[in-house]
């Protein structure tokens, strides 16, 4: 089997570790004796919807995410949109998951449009939400751990969210959610990497793709005590006071 | 600590101030001038802790008050935080100002590099007299709207053949039009004689400049600055660049390069920085390691070692060290699977973060050995087959275990 990953603008998305992302998905797969080609695409490069079956777009600093943000409507919106919408498997974190929605609106009001894949759109706020962030997934019975670090209040209408707040901010500091799911397009505020310490979102990340071309696929199992360990010292830190700790 | 900042203006008033700020190498680059000042004799202050923030530095002075007039001016050469370069020169006037670099660094905690670049010209914006000195191979340091005098340092040479910036490095897109820049050399991460096709801006002039690399060991580097050959008692590029930073600081303030020979050559490390502690009958090389910059830094020089060596490596996530950890993800770990180690022990708060980047980055998990307490890791350093032992730790695994190790004596002096 063969797994075909995309990293969308790696050079200038650089910054919160989010390549961890595409190092992880790589090994995972790579134990299961699968093969993994990784395709970075940038700026003025073409994405070709039909290549890939993993795609991934992180965050990045706010002048380089200034650059993106142009090239993206000018030679991938298209592309990216018909990829969604096909239910191709997309993960997009912080200022990626902003860059999907319908706009993001600064704090003195100025509209920045996005590429309107999701009925989501963002407003920034003055206080940053930084911190480490628990979350509940009841879909799967899940808990997913990350660190987040934004100040845009992400509000996504009646999409599913990635998740329920246990600990932290998430979406808005409001709603009590985090992150959004629409078809198999995954997006959240999570860094940490996001996949260092959800190995179970990996893995589901790579069975979707690969189900998608191969079938009857199995993924063996791997060892992943120092990713639950790492996890579990998260969930049980931050959610210590808490009277209902899971 | 409380103190009236008002009080700094009249206790630094006789003091001609060299302050020195950036993301990396400020402790190092603080102590050569420092050391280079003394040598030359001159009568010198610093606050060589590390206690970098606007009450420890106004502490340093404090300390060092004297009533009664001094005849021979004095220096002090004081280390300064980012974001409180505006504190200070709110209420004194630096002769010199020096810029390191600028990486990323702690990202809940600084921000992005631009905001860092703008915390420190703030400061700037305060003292028109003061001299800047800074780093010319930093592309985001170029071309400042400023009224100072600047003096700009830089490398005539690489020990990289390659001219494409790697993909993770910081600053790679021009700060006035946006395009991607193009490099003559790169030295490391974004730094190098770089330059934009699109609109022209480029590297500026360098007054003082590192020309050549003879030899580079885990110990030491000999280089040749302005037609001269120093050879600077501290291992890699980073300390390369530390070095130039303090002789161009020292020649703007017209020190005697033979000064400046005898120091470097003598320099010893400070606090943490690549310090040697004997515990037991091993060496254990402690390098403090808090951003991605300058945690492929310490793998680079870590990998100019030829023999087999055991590597322990310690991740916190205090405030200091930086409340998220996912930076580990950008540095290049991959790096050591080629290197020949023997025992990887993990430590520190964040250990089994470590621990999966280390076992993604294709290091053997059967070497590895996980201390939940220095106790143990201290045991294991102890049992190790091999005498060397390199230390990666963050900010507060490092002043922990240094703790940890006086109290059972293998250190005298803690500070």
């Amino acid at each position: 089997m063969e797994l075909n990953i995309c990293h969308l603008y790696p050079d200038l998305l650089n910054v919160y570790g989010d390549l961890g992302n595409i190092l992880i998905l790589k090994y995972r797969a790579q134990q299961r004796g699968i093969s993994v080609n990784v395709s970075n695409i940038s700026l003025d490069d073409a994405f070709d919807s039909s290549k890939y079956d993993i795609t991934f777009f992180g965050g990045g600093q706010d002048y380089e995410q200034s650059i993106v943000s142009k090239d993206l409507v000018q030679n991938k919106k298209e592309e990216i949109t018909k990829y969604i919408q096909n239910g191709r498997v997309f993960l997009s974190i912080c200022g990626g998951y902003q860059l999907l929605g319908k706009y993001y609106c600064t704090p003195d009001g100025k509209k920045l449009p996005g590429l309107g894949v999701l009925n989501i759109y963002t407003e920034g706020g003055n206080k940053r939400f930084i911190g480490n962030t628990v979350i509940h997934n009841e879909k799967f019975n899940e808990t997913y751990v990350g660190f987040e670090n934004h100040s845009g209040r992400t509000y996504i209408n009646d999409l599913e969210p990635f998740g329920k707040v246990i600990e932290g901010y998430g979406n808005n500091g409001e709603d009590g959610f985090e992150g959004c799911i629409y078809k198999n397009c995954l997006c959240t505020y999570f860094h940490g990497s996001l996949l260092s310490k959800n190995p179970e979102l990996a893995d589901r990340l790579i069975y979707e793709a690969l189900s998608q071309k191969y079938e009857n696929v199995e993924l063996k199992p791997l060892d992943d005590k120092f990713e639950m360990a790492a996890k579990n010292f998260i969930i049980k830190r931050e959610t210590k006071n808490k009277k209902d700790p899971i | 600590m409380k103190l009236d900042k008002n009080i700094l203006k009249v206790i630094c008033k006789n003091y001609r101030i060299i302050l020195i700020t950036g993301t990396n190498g400020k402790t190092t680059t603080t102590s050569m001038i420092y050391n280079i000042l003394k040598d030359a004799n001159e009568l010198v202050i610093t606050n060589s802790t590390g206690a970098n923030m606007i009450t420890g530095i106004t502490s340093c002075f404090i300390e060092n008050y004297s009533f009664g007039k001094h005849r021979k001016p004095r220096y002090a050469v004081i280390e300064c935080d980012e974001a409180n370069v505006s504190f200070f020169t709110e209420y004194a006037t630096p002769e010199i100002i020096v810029i390191t670099n600028l990486f990323r660094d702690q990202l809940d905690r600084y921000g992005e590099v631009y905001t860092t670049l703008n915390k420190i010209l703030k400061g700037v914006e305060k003292t028109p007299l003061s001299t800047m000195v800074l780093n010319g191979d930093e592309s985001l340091l170029g071309d400042l709207d400023l009224p100072n005098k600047i003096i700009y340092y830089g490398f005539n040479c690489s020990p990289l053949k390659n001219k494409k910036v790697n993909i993770n490095a910081d600053a790679k897109f021009c700060k006035k039009c946006k395009s991607p820049y193009k490099y003559n050399f790169i030295t490391y991460n974004h730094l190098g004689d770089y330059y934009c096709e699109n609109c022209g801006y480029k590297r500026p002039d360098l007054k003082y400049t590192l020309d050549e690399i003879k030899l580079q060991t885990p110990e030491k580097s000999l280089v040749s600055i302005d037609g001269a050959e120093y050879c600077i008692n501290q291992p890699g590029i980073y300390n390369m660049y530390n070095a130039l930073c303090a002789y161009s600081t020292a020649r703007t303030c017209k020190i005697s390069t033979d000064y400046i020979y005898d120091s470097l050559k003598k320099q010893q490390s400070s606090f943490g920085r690549q310090e040697i502690i004997n515990i037991g009958d091993k060496k254990a090389k402690i390098i403090l390691v808090k951003n991605p910059a300058g945690y492929d830094q310490a793998i680079n020089t870590i990998s100019l070692d030829n023999s087999t060596f055991n590597l322990a490596v310690l991740l916190n996530d205090n405030y200091a060290d930086g409340r998220d950890v996912s930076w580990i993800w950008d540095v290049n770990f991959e790096k050591l699977s080629s290197l020949s180690i023997d025992k990887i022990m993990i430590s520190g708060i964040r250990l089994y973060d470590i621990a999966v980047r280390l076992k993604i980055a294709g290091l053997p998990v059967e070497n590895f050995i996980l201390c939940k307490t220095y106790e143990k890791l201290v045991e294991e350093i102890k049992s190790c087959k091999l005498d060397t032992v390199y230390i990666l730790a963050t900010y507060t695994a490092m002043i922990n275990l240094r703790k940890f190790l006086n109290a059972k004596g293998y250190i005298k002096k803690l500070w």
